[in-house]
């Protein structure tokens, strides 16, 4: 699914993955929509646009978009690894404990 | 038959306590113990002055020797009399080399000193700290034939066990004025000539050493003044302030490592003393059970999500700015490099586990075949490069990035410095969500340990003892685990939340290595045969079957009057069989009144204290002797009837006795 986008000169986002339709402009970002995105991008098939300067013109937007893009592709790069962390996290001590 | 103390202080030296050598202590303790031979084996050091005073003195024979530290040991080196100058000579060389408490000397240091070792008597600490070394042993080689114990067990062992050294018991005493009492730990040599070839001869042969001086090695001295007494199972037995505990006692400070069960020391009339002695006492099952959880503890503790949400709330208002600012960045901030982001170095964990795995699988020698089948150690060796390859790639890749990391950092600062424009704050979406996770798997991890089970189950002679999980449920269960007068209520108050309530512990006031200790309390329950919690009776039942059984953890057992706290039943059918089977290993000695334990036991010796008392002269004598026998005696050779003995002090009298037979019991009969 896809949860950023540029589109109209302009980048969105998605605020909620149970309205996937819904798009919020990317200034209005706060940091509990961080926190969702990290969580989709955690567990779903996280798409975004590729940032792209001749589309996106907003200027605003493009600096943002280009943030948050790069620094959530570093995120997604690891994904594997991260799973295989995440998945490892106490796993011994919650079978020992069950 | 000669009776030899080869190991006795007359100089503190500097691994010793302080001490005052009393010459008049020691010809005591050689005429009361009726001691034909000793040596003095000093630390380190012999004084030939000294030596030569204390064999003019002694009528026994004194044999010259020290106490060497050897590669970590302690190794006795006896010499014969003749030519104590050389003696002396060579101590001294030793004395030099052991100048601080720490310092020992090499075994190439000792043949350097003494040459042919044959010459001496050489008894190392065998069973007895601090040991010699099994290494340090080997190379003495055949110059070692006997080794110094410290108990009557362990003497025992040895005399059984085929591959042991001939052990010897000796007192390692420092003689002192006005001892109190005097050691007894001495063995007896079966030699006619008091030599050292002549006992050397003796020590060769096992069969030619023992605890006492008629009665072999079933048998031994238990005090200075010549009690007797089996290294089975004894009992002390005697009227009303007899000297029963003064016995007891003597021999308790004559022995080291004794448990000692005093009377009455093991009622247990208090629920919640004897819960928290039974939670003590397993401590270990506890600690054993939260030892990973406490490292998670930690782990989590180091964890502050708040402190994310800053960061990210801080990452994006700047982030925002930068943005609004855009329309006016200057040189400095156009630069490409005045945001970037640094590169995140690879992780290498898991690449490192597949390595250590197909190294495993390449070095098993046990399972080789079962691997071999499947997989050939041409292939295990070809991907063990490849990953190693890969390993060291990603490796030299990280090293690049952070040189990188290091260049922008500093291209950035300076940018920065010169620039007007808002800079966006670095974060770490990695770090952020791994953490965030981590605190989500606590929860589940914390629910998980609160869930009540039992973790342990022990069966103590018909007891049982539970250890179970179980939630707290108040503040105040919080207080009482912290043994403090901090106040949990605030804290409690997240009790459902793992991670708030770890946050909140840290306000307490207790030490962050005690947190893990208050999320699940783990409770024991002691039950009955029956299944059901122990009753107050019960409670000192338990306690006295638990005591007894730690008491192979000791080379002496000693119980004054069990029947004072407990019923005859259950000393006949519990405690009893108990006595007998740790009496198999270590000595028992039990002070009763009671016949079920005095006579039905069947002891291998039985003592009688009695106290007398002419006009103002009070006197106590201790007789003994085997059970059956028909007089029991003491020391100076006075003899009592042994069925009086047992009348009087086991069944309250001829009379009582018969009375109680006759009367009472066959009344009630069918």
């Amino acid at each position: 699914m896809k949860y950023l986008k540029i589109e109209d000169n302009k980048a969105f986002f998605v605020k909620d993955e149970a309205q996937p339709d819904d798009w919020t402009e990317i200034d209005k970002i706060e940091k509990e929509d961080l926190l969702k995105l990290l969580d989709y991008a955690t567990e779903n098939d996280f798409e975004m646009d590729i940032y792209d300067e001749a589309i996106l013109g907003h200027k605003a937007h493009q600096i943002i978009y280009k943030s948050l893009h790069e620094k959530l592709n570093i995120f997604l790069g690891n994904k594997d690894r991260f799973k295989d962390q995440t998945e490892n996290i106490y796993k011994e001590e919650l079978e020992k404990y069950q | 038959m000669k009776k030899i103390d080869f190991h006795i202080h007359t100089v503190p030296s500097i691994s010793d306590r302080h001490f005052d050598f009393d010459l008049e202590s020691l010809k005591e303790y050689v005429e009361l113990l009726e001691i034909d031979c000793i040596a003095i084996t000093n630390h380190n050091l012999f004084d030939k002055n000294q030596y030569d005073q204390i064999t003019n003195e002694l009528a026994a024979k004194v044999f010259p020797g020290i106490e060497i530290d050897l590669e970590g040991g302690h190794l006795l080196l006896i010499s014969e009399n003749e030519n104590v100058d050389d003696f002396a000579a060579k101590a001294q060389k030793v004395s030099e080399l052991n100048t601080s408490p720490s310092d020992d000397i090499s075994y190439d240091e000792l043949i350097e000193i003494y040459g042919e070792l044959n010459n001496y008597l050489l008894i190392p600490h065998y069973d007895k700290k601090p040991n010699i070394k099994p290494t340090t042993l080997e190379k003495l080689g055949e110059n070692i034939f006997v080794g110094e114990v410290a108990s009557l067990r362990k003497f025992k062992s040895c005399l059984k066990e085929l591959d042991k050294l001939t052990p010897v018991i000796f007192s390692d005493c420092r003689f002192i004025e006005n001892m109190p009492s005097y050691p007894t730990r001495q063995t007896y040599l079966d030699v006619e000539e008091i030599s050292l070839n002549a006992i050397k001869g003796c020590l060769y042969d096992k069969d030619k050493v023992f605890l006492s001086k008629e009665e072999g090695n079933d048998f031994f001295q238990a005090t200075d003044d010549g009690v007797m007494l089996s290294t089975g199972l004894n009992v002390i037995v005697g009227g009303r302030s007899s000297g029963k505990t003064y016995t007891l006692d003597k021999i308790c400070d004559n022995f080291d490592n004794v448990k000692y069960l005093r009377q009455f020391s093991l009622l247990q009339n208090d629920k919640e003393n004897f819960k928290k002695l039974v939670t003590t006492r397993h401590s270990l099952i506890t600690e054993n059970y939260l030892k990973e959880f406490k490292d998670v503890v930690y782990e989590i503790n180091d964890i502050d999500l708040k402190d994310n949400e800053i960061s990210l709330e801080k990452y994006l208002a700047s982030l925002k700015k930068f943005a609004s600012e855009s329309d006016n960045l200057d040189a400095f901030s156009k630069c490409a490099l005045y945001n970037e982001t640094k590169f995140i170095p690879d992780n290498l964990d898991n690449l490192k586990k597949l390595i250590s795995a197909t190294e495993s699988l390449i070095e098993t020698n046990e399972y080789k075949d079962v691997v071999n089948k499947h997989i050939t150690d041409n292939i295990l060796k070809n991907l063990i490069v490849e990953l190693i390859n890969k390993h060291n790639k990603i490796h030299e890749r990280n090293l690049k990035k952070d040189w990188c990391n290091n260049l922008i950092e500093s291209i950035k600062d300076s940018l920065k410095f010169r620039s007007t424009t808002t800079t966006v704050e670095e974060i770490d979406f990695d770090k952020i969500q791994f953490e965030k996770i981590k605190v989500q798997k606590f929860k589940q991890l914390v629910k998980s340990i609160q869930t009540e089970k039992v973790i342990d189950s022990k069966e103590i002679r018909g007891f049982k003892v539970l250890a179970k999980t179980k939630k707290y449920t108040g503040a105040s269960q919080l207080k009482n685990k912290s043994k403090s007068k901090l106040s949990f209520s605030k804290a409690f108050n997240n009790y459902e939340n793992p991670y708030k309530f770890l946050i909140s512990l840290k306000n307490v006031g207790i030490e962050e290595t005690e947190f893990y200790k208050y999320f699940v309390d783990i409770d024991y329950r002691t039950l009955n045969k029956h299944g059901y919690e122990v009753s107050g009776g019960e409670r000192s039942e338990f306690n006295l079957l638990h005591e007894i059984s730690d008491a192979l953890k000791h080379d002496l057992l000693l119980i004054d009057e069990p029947e004072s706290s407990f019923d005859n039943i259950f000393l006949k059918n519990e405690v009893n069989e108990l006595i007998k089977e740790i009496a198999k290993e270590i000595p028992v000695i039990v002070v009763t009144h009671n016949s079920t334990i005095g006579a039905s036991i069947n002891p291998n010796q039985i003592v009688f204290t009695q106290k007398i008392v002419n006009q103002h002269n009070v006197e106590y004598k201790v007789f003994f002797g085997h059970p059956t026998s028909k007089t029991l005696k003491n020391a100076n050779g006075e003899e009592i009837k042994n069925l009086d003995v047992l009348l009087n002090c086991l069944e309250a009298g001829e009379d009582a006795y018969n009375e109680r037979n006759k009367k009472s019991y066959e009344i009630l009969k069918d």
